[in-house]
């Protein structure tokens, strides 16, 4: 009976293989085009994304809701020693706040002095974060904000207080945060008190790395880091976090923004985004299109044409 | 009669659907944004390779195929590739179960680790090959250790809650049907 059964499948087996073979074929020919011309299949991606997962939001929010809340529970056994720190915290914090009173009315007084404007451009749109990114080998989240808002790609990204990331990816109603511990973000910051310009690398730790700085010895642990503004990307001095020593002895930065509860997220409306729209000018400068060879052929057409037909 | 163990062939498809509609959404939950010291394992992997080596009459490759690009797309993957692994990944298993059913489980679950093996592998030697970035080695190993070591509880559960067993050789269904 057994030997039966597989004669009858051996017939069919060779078309089934051929199709398998197939369809490995095209999942091989998305990769490669993926790896070819990845803005066109990220923006296919975004697109499925914004098509697949708005659709759980009725369920995920829920369930994150119910599992944060028995998390919350679990907190509440450890109220006691909350409690303390906390009054120890609200101690030093009351410190602070008569300095940054004093230092407030101070800068008040200098602006009216100067008669300075502050930059009224630097507007927000706040998202909730709907999904992360599902693989621990990556770190972003979606935002339930897209291009239906306005989002563009680049924009930068923070809680209340500090950067957490860049918009890229945008869809019609959803948009991608790359968060600053991704392996795949780089942030041009400059390190306060000393003005070292450094990148700011995402190594999939909670403690992204510090990199390309001109000299380690000026700066030290427990420095503000903040972003530069170079290369036009970010607007200059959103608060990113303090540098801190790693394990490792590398430089490393502790953000300032929570990454243990990313709930709401403000996109900031980056003025100075710049759009690239066409790949090969940017690089190679137009040519005056030269012909080597005079056109023998009247019937041809002359060589300019084509040269700036491709 | 037919019909019967079709529809029933149906149903099982369609578990094996939601089994995987549900792993992707827990994964997407907005629960923990921390970048982990550790990578849990690779459940819809596993889930997959347990309904291949058991029931391959359940997993049509059209559904992995469908299944894995999905979280290909949505978990910010490479799309593709993986998906093509796994189909080439789980054809050769497919092709091994009808002999694994005699074999005793170590067998089976030396068979399908390997193939996971081979597959984490393969998956970062071709992104090497086209110079994308990668995520870091010893994250990579960890979960495919971990995806190794949950197989035997998943085939476990598999079999308590959804009866996925392997079918013993000569063994009929409740209609008479070797299965």
């Amino acid at each position: 009976m057994a030997r039966d059964r597989q004669n009858g499948d051996d017939f069919v087996g060779p078309l089934r293989k051929l199709l398998v073979g197939l369809l490995v074929v095209v999942l091989f020919g998305i990769f490669v085009v993926w790896r070819i011309d990845s803005p066109r299949v990220e923006r296919f991606r975004a697109a499925v994304v914004d098509a697949v997962v708005p659709n759980m939001d009725w369920a995920m929010a829920p369930v994150t809701g119910l599992l944060n809340m028995v998390a919350d529970f679990q907190s509440y056994q450890r109220i006691h020693e909350q409690n303390r720190d906390l009054r120890r915290e609200l101690q030093q914090m009351r410190a602070w706040r008569e300095a940054a009173l004093q230092l407030e009315q101070e800068n008040a007084k200098l602006l009216d002095l100067n008669n300075v404007r502050l930059d009224p451009n630097l507007t927000f749109i706040t998202g909730v974060v709907m999904a992360d990114s599902g693989s621990p080998f990556r770190q972003s989240v979606l935002l339930n904000v897209g291009g239906r808002d306005g989002i563009l790609d680049g924009w930068p990204t923070m809680d209340g207080i500090g950067l957490v990331g860049r918009i890229s990816g945008v869809g019609q109603t959803t948009s991608r945060v790359i968060l600053l511990t991704d392996t795949s973000s780089r942030i041009p910051v400059i390190i306060q008190p000393s003005g070292q310009r450094a990148i700011l690398a995402g190594d999939n730790t909670i403690y992204p790395l510090i990199d390309f700085l001109d000299s380690a010895d000026v700066v030290r642990p427990g420095d503000r880091v903040v972003t530069s503004g170079d290369g036009g990307m970010f607007p200059a001095d959103l608060l990113v976090g303090q540098v801190a020593l790693g394990s490792d002895r590398r430089l490393r930065v502790r953000l300032a923004a929570d990454y243990e509860r990313l709930e709401f997220l403000r996109v900031l409306r980056s003025p100075q985004i710049e759009v690239i729209t066409d790949p090969g000018t940017l690089i190679v400068p137009a040519l005056p299109a030269i012909s080597l060879l005079p056109p023998t052929d009247p019937a041809l057409p002359p060589p300019d044409a084509e040269a700036a037909d491709g | 009669m037919a019909d019967a163990v079709g529809s029933r062939r149906w149903v099982g498809r369609v578990t094996y659907g939601l089994i995987a509609f549900g792993l992707i959404f827990v994964q997407l939950l907005p629960l923990n944004t921390m970048p982990p010291g550790w990578a849990p394992p690779d459940l819809l992997l596993v889930v997959t390779m347990v309904w291949v080596a058991r029931r391959p009459d359940l997993v049509p490759v059209l559904l992995i195929a469908v299944v894995f690009l999905l979280t290909d797309l949505l978990f910010q993957r490479p799309p593709g590739l993986m998906t093509a692994l796994v189909l080439i990944a789980t054809e050769m298993l497919r092709a091994r179960a009808a002999g694994l059913r005699n074999a005793p489980f170590a067998l089976e679950w030396a068979t399908v680790s390997v193939m996971i093996a081979g597959l984490t592998l393969g998956n970062r030697l071709i992104l090497a090959a086209a110079m994308t970035p990668q995520a870091p080695l010893g994250l990579t190993m960890v979960q495919l250790l971990m995806t190794c070591l949950s197989y035997p509880l998943i085939a476990g559960l598999a079999q308590l809650i959804f009866g996925i067993a392997r079918p013993a050789p000569g063994e009929v269904n409740t209609l008479g049907q070797r299965i």
